[in-house]
């Protein structure tokens, strides 16, 4: 290098990738590339501001990323605690759902909706907890809504079908809402939610009908055919997404169909009782 | 409107269907029933309209943040500063015109329960905004600054969208990708601090990603991220060690062989 004139020992210096010794040196690295080493230094006073900030990067870096750790650690315990609720909700409806069971045995429908009521209330409590735990993050509902929304379903398809056995009728939104001592201002029951849960339900009627006829009911096939057409008619009143409320929608035409089998089945052989007025259905239960 | 008409000929047809399948005696639809059908009906008209029109405004947000990031991508060592600036005033444009009609969508609850309609977007909106914070600042664009500029977007009576973390994380893990494209540019483009930086920097976000991910609401979907991250991280990585081996082998050469290219690199000192 000692030939070299003055005016450029700088830029030998600089690019000191030209000399074969200095490339051992890993710190040169960054200056090894071979065919524009020099030209690089154009960019020298845009690079070194840049390297001054990457400096300062990595703390703020590792600042930023704990907050997110935090605040997701906090969001995962609070997910936790909903699940414990959801856990408990969701046992509570299997206890209901195991007492309605016994509608399909000829247990007389007053008694085991007796039963099953006690556990609305237990289930109410846990609702109410449920809306404590979720209301310490406003706006969030929909954040961990995927939480207990299939427990929700399960929970109004039962007392749907406990609304349905005691009136006749449908368990309107807002009723059920009032079941479950929930508001909408804070934390309601989705309005899709309510709907799949009521699909829910219709998929429980062909087993009833079925029962109903072999205890010797035989009006109940007509009685549960006009509810079903009826429910599935106002389905259709519906615009509904390829979601899965659409799918369980489309499933409640065989239960329809199977209901229909049923009446025919009755009707044919003469079983019906003709020309009756209608029973009302809360009694039901005591035919 | 629609609902009405919808409904009509429903009752029509589910009556004529009861007359034909039950007893005289039926009738339509249990009006009650019917009135509670038209409430939900409009409750679902609503929600898919207004779903429908986020997903429009999340898809012009994608598809205008990837003009963005293309353009960062046109740079050159000689017009990075013209490049950048173009850059950063397109993603203002963004913000401006397609941000602004999500904000406008979006209110309270409705954050996170259309997220799934909105979030692509975002995410590409987050990608295209630290894109251009890394390449004029060398730093990660934060969360709080991304959303401190939406501010404005909004009405200031009304809660105004803010971006959440998930969605910034996943928008971060796909800036990875990005800037291993840069990388890959820069070093072709000979400049190799410049890839160093990048290396370095690619290597710290997936450093700290690995510690949040596990953590986050969906992590199925941001695992698969972490996967293509590692790639780009690697793919950065091998770009930088294949010039720093060939490119220590090729210096001799050059001094010897071809002693001119010295010499044309000499007036671009500028020293």
């Amino acid at each position: 290098m000692q030939y070299l004139k003055p005016a450029f020992r700088n830029a030998a210096f600089y690019g000191h990738s030209f000399s074969r010794s200095s490339t051992l040196n890993p710190i040169s690295l960054i200056l090894v590339f071979p065919f524009r080493g020099i030209q690089t230094f154009r960019l020298a006073p845009s690079v070194s501001r840049f390297s001054s900030s990457m400096a300062v990067s990595p703390s703020s870096l590792d600042k930023q990323f704990d907050a997110f750790r935090v605040q997701l650690e906090e969001s995962g315990t609070l997910r936790d605690r909903i699940r414990t609720v959801v856990s408990e909700i969701e046992s509570s409806t299997r206890l209901i759902y195991a007492t309605l069971l016994l509608v399909h045995q000829s247990r007389p429908t007053p008694d085991v909706l007796e039963k099953a009521r006690s556990q609305i209330n237990v289930l109410k409590k846990q609702y109410k907890q449920l809306a404590e735990v979720v209301g310490g993050c406003p706006g969030q509902y929909y954040r961990y809504h995927g939480d207990w929304r299939s427990e929700t379903q399960s929970v109004v398809s039962m007392l749907a079908f406990m609304h349905w056995l005691e009136t006749g009728s449908l368990l309107e939104h807002k009723e059920a809402e009032e079941k479950l001592g929930l508001n909408s201002s804070d934390f309601g029951l989705d309005v899709e939610d309510y709907l799949t849960g009521v699909c829910f339900m219709s998929n429980e009627l062909p087993r009833y009908v079925v029962n109903r006829v072999t205890a010797g009911d035989y009006d109940c096939p007509r009685k549960v055919l006009k509810f079903l057409t009826d429910l599935h008619a106002a389905f259709r009143m519906l615009n509904l997404r390829n979601d899965f409320l659409r799918k369980k929608f489309d499933g409640m035409k065989y239960d329809l169909r199977k209901v229909e089998e049923v009446y025919y089945d009755v009707k044919i052989r003469g079983l019906t009782p003709n020309g009756e007025s209608i029973v009302d259905q809360g009694n039901q239960g005591q035919s | 409107m629609f609902a009405f008409t919808v409904a009509g000929t429903n009752i029509q047809s589910s009556r004529k269907r009861v007359r034909t399948m039950a007893t005289a005696t039926a009738t339509s639809i249990d009006p009650s029933m019917k009135d509670a059908f038209t409430r939900y009906a409009e409750y679902l008209n609503d929600l898919n309209d207004k779903r429908e029109r986020i997903v429009k405004a999340s898809r012009d947000v994608t598809m205008n943040s990837k003009k963005v990031i293309f353009q960062v991508h046109r740079m050159s060592k000689y017009n990075k500063v013209e490049v950048i600036e173009k850059a950063e005033k397109d993603l203002v444009a963004v913000t401006d015109q397609y941000m602004s009609q999500l904000v406008k969508e979006l209110q309270g609850t409705d954050f996170w329960k259309l997220r799934r309609a909105y979030s692509p977007g975002i995410q590409e909106y987050v990608e295209a905004a630290t894109f251009c914070g890394f390449c004029k600042n060398g730093t990660l664009l934060k969360l709080d600054e991304i959303n401190k500029t939406l501010l404005r977007l909004s009405d200031p009576s009304i809660e105004p969208l803010q971006i959440n973390v998930l969605d910034y994380l996943l928008g971060v893990a796909d800036l990875t990708g990005e800037l291993m494209r840069l990388a890959i540019g820069r070093i072709s483009d000979g400049e190799l601090e410049f890839a160093e930086k990048i290396c370095t920097f690619a290597r710290d976000i997936y450093r700290e990603l690995t510690l949040v991910v596990p953590h986050m609401d969906d992590s199925s979907d941001m695992k698969t991220k972490m996967d293509v991250m590692l790639q780009s991280v690697m793919k950065i990585e091998n770009a930088c060690f294949s010039v720093h081996v060939r490119g220590s082998e090729y210096i001799p050469l050059l001094g010897s062989n071809d002693p001119s290219s010295f010499l044309v690199g000499v007036p671009d000192i500028e020293i």
